[in-house]
């Protein structure tokens, strides 16, 4: 039961959702594309499940992050397009700020030289 | 907020969101095969190495749609269905738990609804929030500072109107009262408004049809009228066509010139008029009062007005007062009335103050019930919390039974919150069918409450459609409703049974009744105080329907005509003549035993006459002694009908007509008050002298104190003034009770074809009506002080059986070993009288301390009524006894062997 509540995802939490929202700052997309950009951009370092990506996507939708509509794609076939809205694009830059705070600080940590031997 | 919409959105689009989902889902796996292939895949393969790659997609799926949000609202529809399903099971519960929800939501919302009406809601007009109504202190013989006259003459509002700079409006009017609309020939009773032109249109109203007047009718020759809604379809069948039609009122012709929308009930709530003329119309319907349009100190106009926007009250209020002031001195300087003393203190005193009327202007309907109405709610909020108590014990009866039901589930793995949820939402469904049905229930009562109250010859214009207030208080009382009755027994029920599967035992611990019995003593409490203030309500009602009216009431018929609603005008001859004509037919009618005429019904509290005695035989008063007394003017045959005995002297004779010297007949109150100790008769009032003394009768209402009245002779009086008031009344007493009805009104078409009867009623029914205030708080109070009787008694029953039920063995082994049956009873009904004794304890102070808030509706009876509170305590106690008896029956009556197998 606990397992279905929380999507199961090897990112951490809320993660996911900041890679999207960049994903679509150029641009609309749908979910197939935005999983595969994703992994394009991190060569290949990170999958996106589709068992985590389209809750995510879902989930941001609801928060009004991201807008969808159908649109013809590619194929010729219909898909679920993802637009990031204002307000989306107002979080993408707070989420952004406080990650790259993050990842700095996980850098000065992890490089930090050893002061001392534990010897 | 936005976040809930989408979410309501969502819900309603589910089904189309569950296929585009489907959809998303099947072109992301096309997606991936493509892909695959384009690497080199074959594509059956590649399908397959898509679909391993998506995972399960029905988890997919799932997880996306609880990323939705809305699976509460899922699981809530589930539990919903689940719990119709389990009280269809019990349909008896379902069916007491929810007719008990509807009376206990249905009453308080029912009066809420009238309240609302009469009191809370806004006008039907843009901005009621600006409206306001004019008014002054009165500081003359009142001794409260606090009231207010409300009527002003012409010249006030034409110069308050012209000066006021803070109003985009300031209208003026008046009740023109009942008259005579004839359309086509045909003669019909209307009750008429005349107000000034610019009505409408500081109002803001617009038509529903045609037009309504303006401020170019401000004419002496305007003749439009308008109509109400209601007169149109009662009285045009809702004919476009009335529009442009010519119609006369009290045989002047006016042309219609629209019709006002349904919901404009006019500016004094429950006081609407059927039509409305132009003021200035008034010269041509009553043009024998000219002097009105300059006469100051005269109050015949109510005024309201509209505050700009922007601008506050109080600004307002100061800028008028000025105006006032001004007026007032300036007109105390040419008016006659000037001079005297009380005209100068009134002028140093007087205030101009704005009194609110968003939700309309003073009303007299609103005045006399708003007090009985909140009096009733909190009544009816006492029978919404009994009826809760009492679906709290049903429910906790219930889980009990059920306890085998929630352990099984709770050992399938559900949570204690899941369950609490399923039986809330249980008791939820309970309340909202309750709820639905009580707001049906509210409607029906409150438009037959309406009725009930309306004394005119037309139901009171009182708007009652459901507004969102009325719509949040019945909301309001079925969630309280819903959790007052659910929480505490979905608590226990999901407690009790947390030790997992039991045995079939039915022991309880005694501590966890503390819940029911707390219950039941709050329910008897609760209904003591309210049989008690029934009880209270009951006997103030019999105590004004048992005072001594001076009268015989029986088979009496009354009726009144108007000479003016048939074109009569102020000709006093021809109107004396036509009122002499119909007493002569009246008093030759077969079945009649006698008849009168006079200007004041008996026990008419909507209309009467005051005067004050300023000398007695040619003799001035000084100042204190002068004697306030109320006056009418009878014809012969008018105390013979109404039965009130001549206690000295003689009665009022067909003689004492205008060509005989003038008489009068005075009432004991009069006589002990003027000549104390000494006889009466011969003495003269101004030009009268009195030739009868007659026994104190009510005058005004039943509940008048005796005072002195002076009766005239109405065909002397009546031609010097009495007829100005245009109508008179008719009391004709029959023999055994005939039905005079149809007789009387082919009687007086015959005398004259356009003078309309109205106010047709017998004197036993006027006074009814001149109680009905105190019938209705007395007929309500009781209606719910038996339904909180009724649920009391259901309660103690479920207490009882319970204790049968429980102690079978006990009762078995103590019948077995022959305990005499007084033990026996006295075992099982120990419990039930012990805790209607507490609440008795409880309830009775309780009534008191309420009963002491509606003292001003009570009548020679006391709040803290012993006789009452005794009575009300003795009656729980014997429903306590009523209660036990099935259950006692059975216990007594069973085989002890039986019962002892039962363990």
């Amino acid at each position: 039961m606990a397992t279905r509540d929380t999507p199961r995802m090897e990112f951490l939490q809320g993660t996911l959702d900041v890679l999207i929202l960049r994903t679509l700052l150029f641009g609309p997309n749908h979910g197939h594309a935005i999983a595969k950009h994703i992994q394009r951009t991190s060569e290949d370092q990170l999958q996106v499940e589709t068992g985590s990506l389209y809750p995510a996507l879902h989930r941001l939708e609801g928060r009004g992050l991201v807008e969808a509509g159908w649109e013809l794609a590619e194929t010729g076939k219909r898909a679920k397009y993802y637009r990031l809205t204002p307000k989306g694009r107002k979080e993408l830059q707070k989420e952004r700020s406080k990650w790259e705070a993050f990842a700095r600080a996980m850098g000065l940590v992890l490089n930090a030289p050893e002061e001392e031997d534990p010897a | 907020m936005r976040d809930a919409l989408r979410r309501v959105g969502w819900l309603l689009r589910r089904r189309t969101r569950d296929a585009e989902l489907a959809e998303e889902l099947q072109f992301h796996l096309e997606m991936e095969a493509r892909e695959r292939q384009a690497a080199g895949l074959p594509a059956d393969e590649a399908g397959l190495a898509a679909r391993r790659d998506l995972g399960n997609p029905t988890l997919v799926a799932e997880d996306t749609r609880a990323a939705w949000g809305w699976q509460w609202v899922e699981s809530l529809l589930q539990d919903g269905r689940y719990a119709v399903r389990n009280l269809r099971r019990a349909p008896a519960f379902a069916t007491a738990a929810i007719l008990s929800l509807a009376l206990g939501i249905g009453a308080p919302t029912g009066i809420f609804s009238l309240l609302n009406g009469l009191v809370l809601r806004p006008l039907p007009v843009p901005a009621p929030e600006e409206l306001v109504q004019l008014t002054y202190t009165l500081p003359l013989w009142e001794t409260n500072p606090n009231n207010r006259n409300s009527w002003f003459d012409y010249p006030q509002f034409e110069r308050l109107r012209k000066e006021s700079r803070t109003f985009s409006g300031v209208f003026g009017g008046t009740r023109v009262g009942r008259v005579n609309l004839e359309s086509g020939g045909a003669p019909g009773l209307a009750v008429l408004d005349a107000y000034s032109g610019n009505f409408f249109t500081v109002l803001g109203v617009r038509p529903a049809l045609g037009r309504l007047f303006s401020e170019e009718e401000d004419q002496p020759d305007a003749s439009v009228v308008v109509l109400s809604d209601r007169y149109w379809r009662t009285r045009f069948a809702a004919d476009p066509a009335v529009v442009g039609r010519v119609v006369t009122i009290n045989r002047v012709s006016f042309t219609v010139a629209g019709v006002t929308p349904p919901e404009f009930l006019g500016i004094a709530v429950g006081n609407g008029p059927d039509a409305w003329v132009p003021l200035r119309s008034l010269d041509r319907l009553a043009p024998e009062r000219k002097e009105r349009w300059i006469e100051p100190f005269a109050s015949w106009l109510l005024l309201g007005g509209r505050v700009r926007a922007g601008v506050a009250r109080r600004q307002a209020e100061a800028e008028l007062d000025l105006v006032h002031r001004r007026v007032l001195l300036e007109q105390l300087a040419v008016s006659p009335l000037g001079r005297e003393e009380s005209t100068q203190r009134f002028v140093q005193a007087s205030h101009l103050m704005l009194r609110p009327a968003a939700a309309g202007m003073h009303s007299g309907v609103r005045a006399t019930y708003a007090l009985p109405l909140k009096v009733l709610m909190g009544i009816a909020g006492l029978v919404l919390l009994a009826s809760c108590a009492n679906l709290a014990n049903l429910l906790l009866a219930r889980a009990s039974s059920r306890r085998r039901e929630i352990e099984i589930r709770q050992a399938l793995g559900a949570g204690r919150r899941r369950i609490v949820q399923q039986l809330l939402t249980e008791s939820s469904v309970l309340a909202l069918l309750g709820g639905a049905l009580a707001m049906g229930l509210a409607c029906g009562s409150s438009a037959l409450l309406v009725r009930v109250i309306s004394t005119g010859d037309t139901p009171m214009s009182i708007d009652l459609s459901p507004d969102t207030k009325v719509l949040a208080f019945s909301a309001l009382a079925t969630f309280l409703a819903a959790g007052l009755f659910g929480v505490a027994p979905a608590l226990r029920a999901s407690r009790g049974s947390r030790s997992g599967m039991r045995t079939g035992s039915r022991q309880t611990g005694q501590g966890s009744r503390v819940l029911d019995r707390g219950l039941i003593v709050a329910q008897v409490a609760l209904s003591v105080a309210l049989v008690a203030g029934a009880g209270l309500f009951v006997r103030t009602f019999q105590n004004l329907w048992g005072i001594d009216p001076g009268f015989q009431r029986d088979d009496v018929l009354m009726f009144s005509v108007d000479a003016k609603l048939a074109g009569y005008g102020s000709d006093q001859e021809r109107t004396a003549a036509l009122y002499g004509e119909i007493l002569r037919r009246m008093r030759g009618m077969p079945g009649v035993r006698s008849a009168g005429v006079s200007i004041v019904r008996p026990v008419d509290d909507q209309f009467y006459l005051i005067d004050r005695v300023n000398e007695i035989d040619g003799r001035a008063l000084a100042q204190r002694d002068t004697i306030k007394v109320a006056w009418n003017a009878v014809s012969h045959g008018y105390f013979d009908t109404v039965a009130t005995p001549i206690l000295l002297g003689r009665d009022i004779q067909a003689g004492d007509d205008a060509t005989a010297p003038k008489v009068v007949v005075v009432n004991q109150s009069f006589a002990n008050r003027a000549f104390p100790n000494e006889n009466p008769i011969g003495h003269r009032i101004g030009l009268t002298t009195i030739v009868g003394v007659v026994k104190d009768s009510l005058y005004n209402g039943m509940r008048d104190e005796p005072r002195p009245v002076l009766y005239y002779s109405i065909f002397q009086h009546g031609r010097e003034q009495g007829f100005r008031w245009g109508f008179v009344s008719y009391e004709l007493r029959s023999v055994g009770g005939v039905n005079l009805g149809e007789q009387v009104r082919r009687e007086v078409e015959a005398v004259d074809r356009s003078l309309p009867l109205f106010r047709v009623r017998t004197l036993k029914v006027q006074m009814a009506q001149s109680l009905l205030k105190e019938q209705l708080l007395a007929m309500l109070s009781s209606f719910f002080g038996g339904v909180a009787l009724l649920l009391a008694c259901i309660g103690l029953y479920g207490l009882i059986a319970y204790n049968v039920a429980r102690r079978i063995p006990e009762i078995g082994i103590r019948t077995a070993l022959g305990a005499p049956r007084r033990h026996l009873f006295w075992l099982i009904q120990r419990e039930a009288l012990l805790l209607t004794l507490a609440g008795v304890a409880l309830g009775v102070p309780a009534a008191m301390l309420g009963a002491g808030y509606t003292k001003s509706l009570l009548f020679e009876v006391a709040p803290s009524d012993p006789l009452t509170l005794v009575t009300a305590a003795v009656l729980l106690l014997s429903v306590a006894l009523v209660a036990g008896y099935a259950p006692l029956r059975r216990a007594l009556r069973m085989d002890p062997a039986s019962a002892l197998r039962c363990e």
